[in-house]
This record gives structure tokens, C-alpha cells and sequence, in this order.
């Protein structure tokens, strides 16, 4: 199930299987309108298209390291990330366990 | 008869295509990687394809996990574009080729491929990022595109896409049109976008897999599922659809072109090759 390559979490099955909900919720923000209803009530939105308190929790902490442990696709957690105005150098810092900042400071020495 | 006259490798970053709405090509760091388009684009200028075939990968916007399709194949007559999740890019739709797509679709099957027939296909990134860095935007070249599984696991070998290519030079090769293709290899080269490791790349793998493709894709075609994400990052393991490409152009191929660049997270690779 947490099979790890490169320091990385390989989307498989299991992992597909376990982050559905969530997943299909960040699917349907690929429409404007969903990006808009999903933006004036996020916890309602995802309570609406079927997501755990858990996962509520995840988004609303913007937890993208947790998204990730719980089955979330990176590529569907780039369109919550769009839809919260939150760009892939920060989740994927996140998911490395560090801020934005201190990504960049590593990369620069 | 149909034939194919050439091949390109080419990465597909949604990146490429933000820094080419913004009008980014002459800034220092994109530079290299857009300046290095511009002799790919002489070369079909000159060469003058009828058909682009282009393997790629969805990215979550035509499909879902609620069925996901290992291969799929657009026949459609034109091929919408998806929004990502940012709004759509000011594109046109583009003109697929259902005669030819219909074609390819029998001739994968008789030859034990079995993609999924989509009738409506949309595009992302995978293909609209480089394609207007090697085209006018008007899309005078029809597109096929070919989607493969490259990001839920268990994916295809290695191998299995090397020997698509093979499937895919057979399909050409058996059209009774006259028609002059060029088959693209999309995706990679390294990245990796999440996790400890994320924003590594891997200069070194990337351009041994970039000579090799010339030399020696049947080795590279014996390489692991495992060992491109070791070496090239788990997104990177998407440069396994070159060696689609790579198998539908024979034994021999010449070099046109190959450039390589990486100024940020991903290694950014291409490669023109002729039959």
C-alpha cells in the first residue's frame, strides 16, 4: 500500500482506490462553475460530492502532504491547488515536509 | 501507401505552454528551450507531414480513475481542449482524422493492442503544450492522439510501448492513402513533482536515455517500471512513451536535432529523428 520510490508516493490501485472520493471532488473543479460553488463553501462543497471529514480537514489545512498519505493524486490535487490559488512549487514543497521558502533556499546552495 | 517520415521526442511541462501564452521566448531562461524549437519546426517545414501521430499522457482532465483506459485512441474529427483547471488557453480546437484513426484503431487490435475507442477525446497539456511551439496555431496538420497510462499503477512496461511503436509502424505502413506521418514520443524527461525528493532531475539519465534512443531503445526497452522512477523521478517515469515513437521508425534512424535544457524542476528534452 505505501509503496515509496525516489522519496515519492507511487500512485497505485490501493492508493487510487482509498483517495476516490477525494479525488473525483478535485476532478469536478475542472469546470468553472464548480470552481465557484466549491470557493464560496469549500467544507459544504466536499461534504456535497461525498468527501470524509478527514478529507475536508486535509483541504481546509491545505495539508497537501496529508492529501497525498491519503491517496491523492498530485495531478487532482493540482486542481484544488488552482482553485485555492496555490501553485505546484508550494504543494510540492509541502510534500517534501518544508515551506516554499525553505525549498528554495536548499535549491539555491 | 502511407509511411512514416519521421519521429519526435519532445517533453510536454504544462510549463512550456505558460511561458508561450506570456510571451516568454526570448527571456534568458527560456531562451534555450525555445530557441532550440525553432530548427525542429524547419524540419517539417520542409518535410511537410499530412498526419502528427502523438503518444501521450492524460493528465487527469479526459479521464477519471472512474475508468481509466491503459491505451485510448481519439478517432474523433476534431479534439477539444480540456480545462485544466485554470480555464482553457486561447487554442483552437484541433482536427483529428477519423479515416486514418479508424485505420489505426483495426490494425492495433488485429495486432493484440486494444485501446479504448474515444469517439470525444479532450487535450491537455500533454499535447498543447509543445504542439504550438512546432505549428501555427491555425492546425493545418490533423492530429491522432494515442493516450497511454502512465500515472495510476500498475502501468505498461517499458517493453509493451517499444513494441507499440512496432504496432504503430505496421498500422502506417498497411494504409492504402498516400499520407506522410510524423510520430511523436511525448512526456518527461525527468521530474519529479511530489514527496522528499520532489523538484530533482537527473541531467545525466536524461541524456543517456536521449542517446540511447538513437542506439540502443531495445535496451532501453528492457528497463524496469521501477528503475525509470528510480533514476528519473516517479512523473518522469512518462518518458517511457518515447520508445513508442522510437519502435514505429525501424532499426535506423538519422538525427536531425536534439536539444536539452533544465532550467527548473524538469528536464526539458527533443529529438527529431528521420527514417
Amino acid at each position: 500500500m505505501d509503496e515509496v520510490v525516489s522519496g515519492a508516493y507511487v500512485f497505485t490501485v490501493e492508493r487510487s482506490a482509498r483517495g476516490y472520493a477525494l479525488n473525483k471532488m478535485a476532478n469536478s473543479l475542472s469546470s468553472a462553475d464548480n470552481r465557484s460553488r466549491f470557493n464560496d463553501n469549500e467544507a459544504r462543497y466536499m461534504r456535497d460530492m461525498g468527501c470524509s471529514t478527514e478529507q475536508i480537514d486535509l483541504v481546509a489545512r491545505r495539508d497537501w502532504k496529508g492529501m497525498l498519505e491519503s491517496g491523492a493524486s498530485i495531478y487532482l490535487m493540482l486542481k484544488i491547488g488552482a482553485a485555492v490559488g496555490v501553485p505546484l512549487p508550494e504543494i510540492g514543497a509541502h510534500s517534501a515536509g518544508m515551506t516554499l521558502a525553505e525549498y528554495n533556499a536548499r535549491k539555491a546552495h | 501507401m502511407a509511411h512514416v517520415i519521421g519521429g519526435i521526442g519532445t517533453s510536454h511541462a504544462p510549463t512550456i505552454g505558460v511561458a508561450w501564452d506570456r510571451g516568454q521566448q526570448q527571456e534568458p531562461i527560456w531562451a534555450p528551450l525555445f530557441s532550440g524549437y525553432v530548427p525542429a519546426r524547419a524540419w517539417l517545414d520542409e518535410v511537410r507531414p499530412d498526419l502528427f501521430l502523438i503518444v501521450y499522457n492524460d493528465h487527469v482532465n479526459q479521464f477519471f480513475f472512474d475508468a481509466y483506459p491503459t491505451f485510448a485512441l481519439g478517432v474523433g474529427a476534431t479534439h477539444a481542449q480540456a480545462d485544466e483547471g485554470w480555464g482553457k488557453r486561447p487554442l483552437p480546437d484541433l482536427p483529428g482524422d477519423p479515416d486514418f484513426a479508424w485505420h489505426l484503431a483495426r490494425s492495433l487490435v488485429a495486432d493484440e493492442f486494444d485501446p479504448t475507442i474515444c469517439q470525444e477525446m479532450k487535450l491537455d497539456h500533454g499535447v498543447l503544450s509543445f504542439l504550438p511551439l512546432l505549428t501555427d496555431t491555425d492546425w493545418k496538420v490533423p492530429v491522432v492522439p494515442l493516450a497511454v497510462n502512465v500515472i495510476q499503477h500498475p502501468i505498461p512496461t517499458a517493453r509493451r510501448l517499444y513494441r507499440l511503436g512496432g504496432a504503430l509502424g505496421r498500422a502506417i505502413a498497411s494504409y492504402p492513402k498516400d499520407k506522410r506521418i510524423v510520430v511523436f514520443g511525448t512526456g518527461g524527461l525527468t521530474h519529479q513533482l511530489h514527496g522528499t525528493k520532489f523538484g530533482t532531475k537527473n541531467a545525466g539519465w536524461d541524456n543517456e536515455f536521449l542517446d540511447r534512443l538513437e542506439t540502443d531503445p531495445a535496451g532501453l526497452s528492457e528497463l524496469s517500471i521501477q528503475e525509470y522512477m528510480e533514476r528519473g523521478g516517479t512523473e518522469g517515469v512518462e518518458m517511457i512513451m518515447w520508445l513508442a515513437m522510437r519502435g514505429a521508425l525501424g532499426k535506423s534512424v538519422r538525427r536531425v536535432h536534439r536539444n536539452y535544457t533544465a532550467p527548473f524542476n524538469t528536464g526539458y528534452g527533443l529529438l527529431v529523428l528521420e527514417t
